[in-house]
C-alpha cells in the first residue's frame, strides 16, 4: 500500500501546570502507550523531544545574527515522523494523543515528496523512449 | 567534552515559507544547488542523519475539543519549512552548520535545538523489534 | 547525478511560460507565470533530498502542468467551459528530449514574442514583459538591469498584462502583411534591448551582458523559425552576435572603456564572430538593404580585422555611405567622419564633420566634441583640442566616458 510521510510537530504550554503528581504520571503513561503503539505498528519512524534551550540563526542587516531561542507557547517541544496512508490517517492519529486535553498543539505536515504523479508520468515516458 | 547527559543530536528547524517569494529562476537554481551540496556534504561527513522539506499545507490539531483546522502555513516567517537532524559535538557546531544555510540571505531563519535521547518508550520498542528480527 | 547547466531554470522558465500560455490562453499569462514559479520552488524543496531528476526540464514541465491541473479542477466554471485545456494538460509528457520539446514549443515561444512586443504596449513595458515571461528574469533582476526600482518594473508588468487583457491581444503568429509590420516592431524592440545591454544608457556599469544574451536568444528564435526567417532578421542577429563577440574587450581591468584601437582583440569570441558572419551571409540573400545589414557589415569589418591599422576602413566607409542614403542622421554622419579620418587623416575628418547636415543638433552630444578634440590633437592644435575635450567632458553623462575624457585631457595638459 502506498504510504506518505507526515511530520507531527508538538507545541504548547507546560502541560503539567495545575496537575497533581498522579495525574502527571497517568498522562505520561498514556502518552507513552500512544507512542509505543505507533512504533509497534510500524507507523512511527522516529520521535524525539526537544530540549527547552537552543539558539536561532538569521541574517540581520546583512550579517549573520546568532540570537537566543526564546521559549514560548509556540515553541516546538517534540516531533514524530509518521508513515501512513494519507493525511486523514495522520490527523486521526494526532487526535488520539492524550496530551491534547492538557493544551497540546499538534501540527500535521506532509513531507514534500517529489510528487508521485510526476514520478509516474516520467517513468511512463522513460519506458516509452527506452 | 560531552558529559553523558548531554545530547549530541540536534534539530535544525528551518523557519519561513515566504523567503522564496520573488526569487528569480536563476536564484532558485543557485540556492537549490547550494543547499544540495550543503546537505550532501553533511550526510557524507556523518554529521547529518537526515532532513526533509515540509509541504506548506497541513493541519493543526488542538485543545480539549480536538479541533482540527487548516494550517495557515503560507506566507509566514515562523512556519517550519523543513528540518535537519544533526549528530555533532555540541550546540556551537550545530550553529556553525546552521550558519551555512543558503537561504539565510533571503530571510529564512534557522533554529537549533538539542534533541533529548530518544524517548524511553520508543527505545524500548525499537530494542524489542531488534531482538525479534535477529 | 545530472549536472544542471548554468541558467537552466531561467531558460526553462521562458520555455515553460510559453507552453503553458499556449494551453491557458493569453489572458491568463499571469497564471502560467505563477505555476512555473511554483514548479521551481517545488524543485528547490525536493531535489536536495530526492536528487536531481534524470530529466530536469521534463520534471519542471510535468510539475507545472500538475499544479495547473490542480488549479483548474478547483475552478468549476473553467472546467466546464474548457475541456480541451484539461485534455492538453492531462496528456502525458510526450518524448522528453530537449530538442523535441524545443521544436514543439517553438511556435508557442514565437506567439509569446509577438504578444509581448505588440505595438500597442509601450516599449518599456514590452521589454519588461519579454524579459519576465520569455527570458525568465525576476522583476528584481530586470530592475537591476535597467537601473530602476522593482516597484517600477512591477508597474510596467501589470500595465502590459492589463493591456493584453483589455485589447484581447491574441496568442498567434501573424501572417501576411501584418506579419511584416509586426515583425519590424519586434525586431526594433529586440534591437533596443540589445543596445540597452551593450551601451548602458546610464550609470557606471557599462556592459549588461545578460541583456545582450537575451536579445540574441530571442532574435535567434525568430531567425530559426520559418515564419520570421527573413534576411533582415538574420541581419539583426548578425549585428548582435558581432557586437557581443567583442564585449569582453571593451573595458580594461578597472572597468574603464577602451577605444576600439586599444582593445585586446584576443579577448574577442571567435565562435560568436563565426556565427555572426554566417548569419550575415544569410542576410545577404534578400534584395533589400536595411540599417541592420549595414551595421552588421560594419561590425563584421571590425570583428575580422587583426587590428585597427589593418581594418578595411574603405569598406566601412562604403557601408556608412549606403547607410546615409537610408538614414542621414547626424550621428551616423559623425561616425562616417571618423571612418573618413582613418583613411584620409584628421584634417579631412574635421572637414567632414563641418559638412554634417543638421550638425547643430549634435552640439549637445559629447561625442562630436570628443572626436573633434582627438582630431585637433593629432594635428598638433593642442589649445583647440583642449577646448573641445573640455566641452565634451561637460556634456558626457556616463562615468566611464568622463574618466576616458579626463585621461585624454591629462595627456594633453599634463595635469
Amino acid at each position: 500500500m502506498k504510504t506518505n510521510q507526515y511530520l507531527l510537530l508538538f507545541s504548547g504550554p507546560d502541560w503539567t501546570t495545575g496537575l497533581a503528581p498522579q495525574e502527571v504520571q497517568e498522562m505520561m503513561d498514556r502518552t507513552h502507550a500512544w507512542f509505543d503503539r505507533l512504533f509497534g505498528e510500524g507507523k512511527a519512524k522516529g520521535a524525539q523531544p526537544l530540549e527547552k534551550t537552543g539558539r536561532t540563526i538569521s541574517i540581520k542587516n546583512g550579517m549573520i545574527a546568532d540570537g537566543p531561542f526564546v521559549e514560548s507557547k509556540e515553541s516546538i517541544g517534540g516531533y514524530l515522523l509518521l508513515e501512513v496512508a494519507d493525511e486523514e490517517e495522520a490527523v486521526a492519529i494526532a487526535r488520539q494523543n492524550p496530551m491534547l486535553t492538557a493544551g497540546l498543539n499538534i501540527e500535521v505536515r506532509p513531507v514534500a515528496d517529489i510528487c508521485p504523479s510526476v514520478r509516474a508520468a516520467l517513468e511512463k515516458t522513460a519506458l516509452a523512449t527506452a | 567534552m560531552n558529559s553523558p547527559s548531554e545530547s549530541s543530536e540536534y534539530l535544525l528547524l528551518f523557519r519561513g515559507t515566504d523567503w522564496h517569494n520573488g526569487l528569480s529562476p536563476d536564484e532558485i537554481q543557485r540556492t537549490m544547488t547550494d543547499w544540495m551540496a550543503w546537505f550532501d556534504r553533511l550526510v557524507a561527513d556523518g554529521r547529518c542523519l537526515g532532513g526533509q522539506s515540509l509541504a506548506t499545507e497541513g493541519k493543526v490539531v488542538s485543545g480539549k475539543s480536538l479541533h482540527v483546522s487548516d494550517g495557515p502555513f503560507a506566507e509566514s516567517k515562523e512556519t517550519v519549512a523543513g528540518y535537519f537532524i544533526l549528530k555533532v559535538a555540541d550546540l556551537d557546531e550545530a550553529l556553525d552548520i546552521a550558519k551555512q544555510c543558503p537561504a539565510l540571505a533571503y530571510g529564512m531563519t534557522v533554529e537549533a535545538r538539542p534533541l533529548l535521547a530518544r524517548c524511553a518508550a520508543s527505545q524500548r520498542v525499537l530494542d524489542q523489534l531488534a531482538q525479534t528480527t535477529n | 547525478m545530472p549536472q544542471l547547466t548554468e541558467h537552466l531554470f531561467r531558460h526553462e522558465a521562458g520555455k515553460l511560460v510559453s507552453a503553458l500560455t499556449g494551453i491557458f490562453g493569453m489572458a491568463r499569462l499571469q497564471l502560467a507565470e505563477d505555476v512555473v514559479q511554483e514548479a521551481m520552488i517545488r524543485a528547490l524543496q525536493t531535489w536536495p533530498y530526492h536528487g536531481v531528476p534524470a530529466n530536469p526540464a521534463a520534471w519542471l514541465m510535468q510539475t507545472a502542468k500538475n499544479r495547473a491541473l490542480d488549479l483548474i479542477r478547483r475552478e468549476k466554471s473553467f472546467h466546464e467551459k474548457q475541456p480541451e485545456i484539461l485534455a492538453s494538460l492531462e496528456r502525458p509528457a510526450g518524448e522528453t528530449t530537449e530538442a523535441h520539446f524545443d521544436t514543439e514549443i517553438a511556435d508557442d515561444r514565437l506567439r509569446l514574442i509577438f504578444a509581448c512586443c505588440h505595438p500597442l504596449i509601450s516599449l518599456e513595458d514590452q521589454t519588461a514583459l519579454a524579459l519576465k515571461t520569455l527570458c525568465g528574469f525576476s522583476p528584481a533582476e530586470i530592475a537591476n538591469a535597467f537601473l530602476t526600482s522593482e516597484a517600477a518594473v512591477n508597474k510596467r508588468l501589470t500595465r502590459a498584462r492589463q493591456k493584453i487583457r483589455d485589447l484581447a491581444i491574441p496568442f498567434e503568429i501573424p501572417a501576411g502583411d501584418e506579419l511584416t509590420t509586426r515583425l519590424d516592431g519586434v525586431l526594433q524592440t529586440l534591437y533596443l534591448l540589445f543596445n540597452e545591454g551593450y551601451k548602458a544608457s546610464s550609470g557606471d556599469r557599462l556592459i549588461r551582458e545578460d541583456l545582450c544574451e537575451e536579445a540574441i536568444r530571442l532574435t535567434r528564435l525568430l531567425a530559426e523559425h520559418p515564419s520570421a526567417d527573413f534576411p533582415h532578421t538574420h541581419a539583426l542577429l548578425a549585428l548582435m552576435l558581432l557586437n557581443a563577440a567583442r564585449l569582453s574587450g571593451r573595458t580594461d581591468a578597472g572597468g574603464n572603456i577602451l577605444r576600439l584601437k586599444d582593445q585586446d582583440r584576443s579577448t574577442w569570441n571567435p565562435s560568436l564572430i563565426g556565427l555572426g558572419l554566417m548569419h550575415l551571409g544569410r542576410a545577404a540573400k534578400g534584395d533589400t538593404l536595411t540599417e541592420y545589414h549595414l551595421q552588421a557589415g560594419i561590425a563584421a569589418c571590425h570583428a575580422t580585422a587583426a587590428d585597427d591599422a589593418t581594418t578595411d576602413w574603405p569598406r566601412i566607409l562604403i557601408h556608412y555611405d549606403q547607410w546615409m542614403k537610408i538614414n542621414d542622421s547626424p550621428v551616423i554622419a559623425l561616425n562616417r567622419a571618423v571612418a573618413i579620418a582613418k583613411i584620409h587623416g584628421p584634417a579631412v575628418g574635421i572637414e567632414a564633420i563641418s559638412k554634417i547636415r543638421q550638425k547643430k543638433s549634435l552640439e549637445s552630444y559629447y561625442l562630436v566634441h570628443a572626436v573633434l578634440g582627438e582630431f585637433e590633437a593629432r594635428l598638433g592644435h593642442f589649445q583647440i583640442a583642449v577646448t573641445h575635450l573640455q566641452k565634451a567632458l561637460s556634456l558626457a553623462d556616463q562615468r566611464s566616458e568622463q574618466i576616458f575624457l579626463e585621461r585624454q585631457l591629462r595627456g594633453l595638459t599634463g595635469l
